[in-house]
């Protein structure tokens, strides 16, 4: 570092502090006005009884699933019969149902309402946020990163700030702003709850994956989970677990 | 802290999936506090460079530590793998370990 650069206290008092200070009131507030938007389970209307009966099918197949192991061989089978045989089992989804299930996907407006509220109270904030950095604090450096970076973070650090001779652990309150954005995500876990931050970044990968393949529908899942029913390799627990007992009782005898 | 798995069945994996998740969520907790506390800390100590980045593993692994003295030393009755205990949460409270190092620092330090 060829100098150090004196920084005046005023703008910790007036920029770093008061950034810091709004960037988590700002986050509070977003997490209260998001919950307030949140339409009512209520208000959505009841649901498609043929909707409903297809998540049920697929949370029992996936108990099936999971509890494999613990019923014997035959009785694995026939119950895997049940959910995956061909055309008559429950797991099957004829294939003009897949395409109609998409297409009503895309035309209800409800679950567009819901996902574009969410959105815009995520990104309404962030705008306006940053135009209200930029408007007031464009150009300060206002922080002073502690340990040394090299040149090619200057373009994320001292975003605002046109010179090349500046240190660039020096950070402009641009940036600064950026690195309260990412880094507050732990503190909102703390103060609000954890629910709040998991959610939304389950929220993001839920879109991730729409963009993917129009991803979540029930024929999907439906289809998803007779996959995964066929590949799973039955074995049977308890016969171990007997043994387990045998010695379990015979230790208890002995004493 | 809630048992998610059972001693007793060596040869079968028993996880109580919601005890589990429970517990991963504790981790989290413990280790989001600690990395903003620690932060604070190394920025109050004026830690500068590789030091302070020492400083939080050093942090993470006396924590994981006693996580492993909460879970009484048997990880497999709380946790279904090692990596619960060891990793889990330590990258995601890095940021925030750096957001307040740099922030108590810059208000100690550097005016």
């Amino acid at each position: 570092m060829a100098e150090e650069l004196v920084l005046d206290t005023a703008i910790r008092d007036w920029v770093l502090i008061p950034l810091s200070v709004v960037m988590v009131l700002i986050g509070v507030l977003r997490y209260f006005v998001s919950k307030l938007m949140r339409s009512p389970p209520s208000a959505s209307p009841s649901p498609d009884p043929k909707t409903v009966k297809e998540g049920q099918v697929v949370i029992r197949a996936r108990n099936l699933r999971n509890g494999a192991q613990f019923i014997p061989a035959k009785a694995f089978k026939a119950r895997k019969l049940y959910y995956t045989n061909g055309e008559a089992g429950l797991l099957h989804v004829p294939k003009e149902d897949a395409q109609k299930a998409q297409a009503a996907m895309f035309s209800d407006p409800n679950m567009a309402m819901d996902m574009m509220k969410k959105n815009l109270s995520m990104i309404v904030p962030q705008t306006l946020t940053f135009a209200w950095v930029n408007f007031f604090f464009s150009g300060f450096v206002a922080a002073k990163i502690p340990f040394p970076l090299t040149q090619r973070f200057r373009g994320m650090l001292q975003n605002g700030i046109d010179l090349s001779t500046v240190d660039v652990s020096y950070v402009s309150s641009r940036s600064w702003y950026f690195l309260n954005l990412f880094g507050l995500r732990g503190l909102f876990s703390l103060i609000l709850g954890e629910e709040n931050v998991y959610a939304a970044t389950d929220d993001a990968q839920k879109m991730m994956a729409m963009g993917g393949g129009m991803g979540f529908n029930p024929a999907m899942s439906l289809s998803a989970e007779k996959d995964s029913l066929d590949i799973i390799q039955h074995d049977w627990a308890l016969p171990k677990m007997e043994r387990h007992a045998e010695e379990v009782l015979r230790k208890l005898l002995k004493n | 802290m809630a048992a998610a798995g059972g001693t007793s069945s060596d040869d079968v994996p028993v996880i109580q999936a919601e005890n589990l998740t429970s517990n991963v969520r504790s981790i989290l907790y413990s280790r989001t506090f600690l990395s903003i506390i620690s932060g604070v800390v190394a920025g109050i100590w004026g830690f500068t460079g590789l030091t302070g980045f020492v400083f939080y593993f050093l942090i993470m692994m006396v924590a994981s530590i006693g996580l492993l003295a909460k879970s009484k030393f048997s990880v497999h009755t709380y946790f279904d793998s090692w990596s619960r205990i060891l990793v889990e949460g330590v990258l995601a409270g890095l940021m925030s370990f750096v957001l307040f190092w740099t922030f108590a620092y810059d208000i100690v330090h550097i005016f």
